[in-house]
């Protein structure tokens, strides 16, 4: 097969993403007033209304429509004010009346847009990219000095239920082949549901992640779901084409389902590029059909195949009257809208004069970006960028490596953060020393001062003190210093090191490596 | 005493005088139930234990001088069409499907006459999940009509009919989606009110056609059946379609119809097929309400006649789609022993489910199928939205419409076999459904050639019920005819059904 890049160059992939994001915030169900309870006990909280027992009937839950309005506002759609509820049918033991109630051919939301910023490696993906100049637009993405923003149009969000959990029991690993019955947990029914369909601008895979990125960040910040791809509360469906540059015709699609990370999308979606080009390329077809994608087989297979379109017999459902939103309810749930990522990014910039690139790393994350803002309230704004720095970089990185790791809770508070960079950045102690005391925080729950008295570990910035080290050291090793001025310039290493270690490590190496220079070059 | 051969003013006011207990009226109902339903069929179960504990309360109430709080009903033996949920009870909407389902909850209208007092006999026969107009449809046998054991008790709210025909209840409750309370109220000689859709919740009513049901009661007096819709009526949390009504439904029963304006519709008096016998009835009960004051409007409905039209697209998708519930998997009837789901799910539903309903399940799943959906739904409802503003034209004009139930009288079983011709009978109730207004029947005595009960239409503004229930107490006071049926009225009675 060939790579990825390679294969873009030919063929320009087509990508539409289907988002599936549970309402978890809300207390109760969609069409009842079951309690919504991730992990409880199956078939506890359950009943006759989302059991589909004979004569129940639904009503809506108003909160949850308040969600789904904030979640179009937030993604720039236009609310449609009169909107029905569907019944879409189809036959299986998880939902439990056999139709799922869903919204027709108008949804709360329609028409949206986000968009992308995408940079690095990731930007080179697009090949119309090497044609830009900065600030020129072509296609849906504008070059910028960092790579390229692309405007990913959103189709529609629609309200729906979720159906409820099988289990399939007596084969392997749950799944249904093999299996000798099936279990049915119904905790999970009628769970309210949002779901957001693209439009199919994306054109990369890594495009793909990053909407999905941006997705997330936003409905974590308007607090409307977990957004827990692991535990399922979001999921992504990506339809999938090729078709070759310079043509306007869609390709067949593939559909690859149930993404449950954000590494799976991208690299489902870029071994299906490959894939597809490789079967076109040979003269063969794409059938559509749904795909899965295997993480650790890195491949995709197929799950089933489409022959006709699935006639879900839609109707409007006929036990909820059309739902009408009123200017004032649109306009309260407005007022509701909390600072989203892209906001806060730019007046992060604005405010802090940090870079965009370091302003969006923070907001990625709403926990970073409280953290970085509750120490920016205390702290000088020449520390905005070191603390962005400790960050993005130390506190992401713990992090990415325990996601059970709750940075509000933990014992780096943010006067310890700014105290910690303000020591590096007065040149109290090194950089180098920095990360010990970042890490001693996090264990032994002190204040950085505190950490740096014990362990004696003030640097050494007193120019006197370092001369009296340097010369030492160059007197007791007059060979090498013979070899520097003969041209090993990069002694200067050795040098430096014997220095800090003459000194336990609390010399200021950016005083030793400039004593050093002048000693040997005078 | 055959209490439940008796009207709630009569039985209310015998349990305040002390001349009986609540506990007599139940047990007495309830025998009456063992002597007589055998010949009737109207009972699919009875709860003598249910009737017998709220009898109990009752008494404990009048006891401590606290019955006049306790509801409209109080005292007052009752029993419901058994698509409503009641808890403990069999609720099997007469199908084999449910013949061993048993109710987890209890539906609103049911717990409100329950609330009101009112001691639960039973459920009543039906016809499948109130596909029909004869109650033949029950997987349970027929119910018989109480003025003629050989004629239909018109359906689908059949047995509820019977039962206050054949004085096995007082008051019953059915409902009625294109007919089904009014035409087997007119065939057994009741009174039967559907009330604007939305007044009466329908939580825990096992849907047909949820856009066109409406619960309602069954009584021998025009008050009895108001007493019970100001039990019933009003918003329920638990159905977004119900809407709030706070009056008194008999607050005008005596006002007589002096300056009411009345619309009669002449299309519908000279329809084809439309019984002479009817026909003259309700030409009687115009000139009776002429001659007391109303005035006699000529209407007219241009859409109505596409109403039956309209109804058999939207009645059966609705029901494709309520009964798609009865999978067989966690309740209902189940075939065992299938290799895979669809097996299972096939082999159930063909025989759990009567002709009938497997008819309207199919025409359904057909309508709403890609590409013949919007050439027959979205015109339905097209039509549906002219009906209704015909509807509303209309009531610039009149407080009350008059008109015909069905073409004839109850007919004799068998008679009418072909399903189209039984959706024809329908001509005069279902665009009253389409349209969401509320309409019922009030007996206007026995026709000329056939001795059989017949009945006019009342028909009302969408929460004007409260017009159509004054003008049918003004007629009821003409004609003095509603009643237990001769044939069950007296001692006679009980020797004919042993």
């Amino acid at each position: 097969m060939k790579t990825m890049e390679e294969v873009l160059k030919d063929w320009e992939a087509v990508i539409g993403l289907e988002v599936h994001c549970e309402l978890t915030k809300l207390n109760t169900k969609m069409f009842c007033g079951c309690k919504l309870e991730f992990g409880a006990e199956p078939n506890t909280h359950t009943c006759p209304v989302c059991l589909g027992l004979p004569g129940a009937l639904p009503v809506p839950n108003k909160a949850a429509i308040e969600n789904i309005v904030l979640a179009g506002l937030a993604t720039n759609c236009d609310i449609e004010k009169h909107t029905m509820f569907y019944r879409k049918g189809y036959m299986y033991p998880d939902m439990a009346k056999n139709f799922q109630t869903t919204q027709g051919p108008k949804a709360f939301c329609m028409r949206g847009w986000l968009d992308l910023n995408v940079d690095g490696k990731g930007a080179s993906e697009r090949p119309i990219m090497a044609q830009l100049e900065e600030g020129e637009s072509a296609e849906n993405v504008t070059r910028t000095a960092e790579g390229y923003t692309a405007r990913v149009g959103i189709t529609r969000i629609h309200m729906e239920e979720d159906a409820g959990k099988m289990i399939h029991m007596g084969g392997g690993e749950g799944r249904i082949s093999g299996a000798t019955h099936s279990l049915v947990d119904y905790n999970r029914a009628g769970t309210p549901l949002i779901e957001l369909v693209t439009e199919p601008d994306l054109r990369t895979p890594e495009e793909a992640r990053l909407f999905m990125q941006k997705l997330r960040q936003i409905f974590l910040a308007l607090g409307i779901s977990d957004c827990s791809m692991e535990e399922g509360s979001l999921r992504a469906d990506g339809n999938i084409s090729l078709r070759r540059r310079g043509t306007t015709q869609f390709g067949t699609k593939t559909e690859l389902k149930n993404i449950n990370s954000f590494k799976s999308l991208h690299d489902g979606l870029a071994y299906e590029i490959c894939r597809q080009a490789e079967v076109l390329e040979e003269g063969g077809i794409i059938y559509q059909e749904t795909r899965h994608w295997d993480p650790s087989a890195k491949r995709t297979i197929v799950m089933r195949v489409k022959e006709t379109a699935d006639d879900y017999r839609m109707f409007p459902d006929p036990d909820l009257a059309p739902y009408d939103l009123s200017d004032e309810f649109i306009e309260a749930v407005r007022a509701k809208l909390p600072e989203l990522p892209d906001q806060k990014a730019a007046r992060f910039v604005e405010s802090f004069g940090l870079s965009g690139y370091d302003s969006r790393q923070l907001v990625e994350n709403m926990a970073t970006a409280d953290f970085f803002e509750a120490c920016m309230l205390d702290a000088d704004a020449k520390l905005a960028k070191p603390l962005a720095n400790l960050i993005n970089n130390d506190i992401a990185a713990l992090m990415n490596a325990d996601q059970d790791f709750d940075l509000a809770s933990s014992s780096l508070t943010p006067a310890r953060a700014v105290a910690l960079v303000d020591l590096v950045a007065k040149d109290a102690i090194s950089s180098k020393q920095g990360k010990e005391v970042f890490a001693a925080i996090l264990e032994e729950d002190k204040d950085p001062a505190a950490i740096v008295e014990e362990r004696g570990m003030k640097q050494v910035s007193d120019t006197g003190a370092i001369e009296a080290v340097v010369d030492e050291v160059l007197a007791a090793n007059p060979d090498k210093v013979e070899q520097y001025k003969g041209g090993k310039t990069g002694l200067i290493g050795f040098f430096v090191g014997q220095c800090m270690k003459a000194m336990k490590g609390q010399g200021n190496p950016k005083l030793i490596n400039q004593m050093l220079s002048q000693k040997l070059e005078g | 005493m055959d209490f439940a051969c008796m009207g709630v003013d009569a039985i209310q006011a015998g349990l305040r005088a002390g001349d009986f207990s609540a506990t007599e009226v139940a047990q007495s109902s309830l025998d009456r139930i063992e002597r007589i339903d055998g010949s009737v069929n109207a009972f699919l179960e009875v709860t003598p234990e249910l009737a017998l504990a709220k009898a109990a309360e009752v008494d404990k109430a009048i006891a401590e001088g606290t019955f006049d709080q306790m509801g409209p009903l109080a005292g007052v033996p009752v029993a419901f069409k058994d698509n409503m949920n009641q808890i403990g009870t069999h609720t099997t909407c007469a199908s084999r499907m449910l013949e061993n389902y048993v109710s987890p909850y209890t539906a609103t209208c049911v717990q409100k006459v329950i609330d009101a007092g009112g001691l639960p006999l039973g459920k009543l026969n039906m016809d499948e999940f109130a596909f029909g107009s004869t109650t033949e449809t029950s997987a349970f046998g027929t119910t018989k009509n109480p003025w003629g054991t050989d004629r239909v008790p018109g359906g689908s709210s059949g047995g509820s009919a019977a039962a206050v025909a054949a004085g096995l209840a007082t008051v019953t409750l059915g409902s009625d989606t294109g007919g089904s309370i009014r035409q087997p109220a007119s065939f057994c000689g009741v009174v039967g009110v559907k009330p604007t859709y939305g007044a009466v919740s329908r939580y825990g009513v096992v849907a047909f056609g949820s856009s066109l049901d409406q619960v309602g009661p069954f009584a021998r007096n025009v008050r009895d059946a108001a007493l019970t819709l100001n039990a019933l009526c009003g918003r329920d949390p638990l159905d977004c379609t119900s809407q709030a009504c706070d009056f008194d439904f008999t607050a005008n029963l005596d006002q007589g119809v002096e300056g009411m304006k009345v619309g009669i519709v002449p299309a519908f008096l000279d329809a084809e097929g439309l019984d002479r016998e009817v026909r003259n009835a309700v030409m009687g009960a115009a000139d009776k309400l002429a001659s007391l004051g109303a005035e006699i409007v000529e209407i007219e409905l241009p859409n109505a006649q596409a109403a039956i039209s309209a109804y058999y697209v939207l009645a059966p998708c609705e029901a494709f789609s309520n009964l798609s519930r009865f999978d067989s998997v966690r309740y209902g009837y189940c075939d065992p022993g299938h290799k895979d789901l669809g097996g299972q799910y096939e082999a159930s539903r063909a025989q759990g489910f009567g002709v009938e309903a497997r008819r309207r399940i199919m025409l359904g799943s057909y309508l709403l199928s890609s590409g013949v959906y919007d050439k027959y739904y979205y015109p339905a409802q097209q039509i549906r939205t002219l009906i209704t503003q015909d509807y509303l034209n209309a009531y610039q004009k009149v407080d009350v419409i008059l008109s015909p139930i069905a073409p004839s009288v109850a007919w004799k079983f068998g008679a009418v076999s072909d399903p189209t011709s039984m959706y024809l009978a329908d001509m005069f109730t279902i665009s009253i459904n389409i349209a969401g207004n509320g309409g019922m029947n009030l007996p206007v005595g026995l026709g000329e050639d056939s001795g059989m009960p017949v009945g006019v239409q009342l028909i009302a503004p969408p929460f004007k019920d409260a017009n159509m229930l004054r003008a049918a107490a003004a007629l009821e006071r003409e004609y003095q005819c509603v009643g237990v049926a001769p044939d069950f009225a007296g001692e006679a009675a009980v020797k004919g059904g042993e």
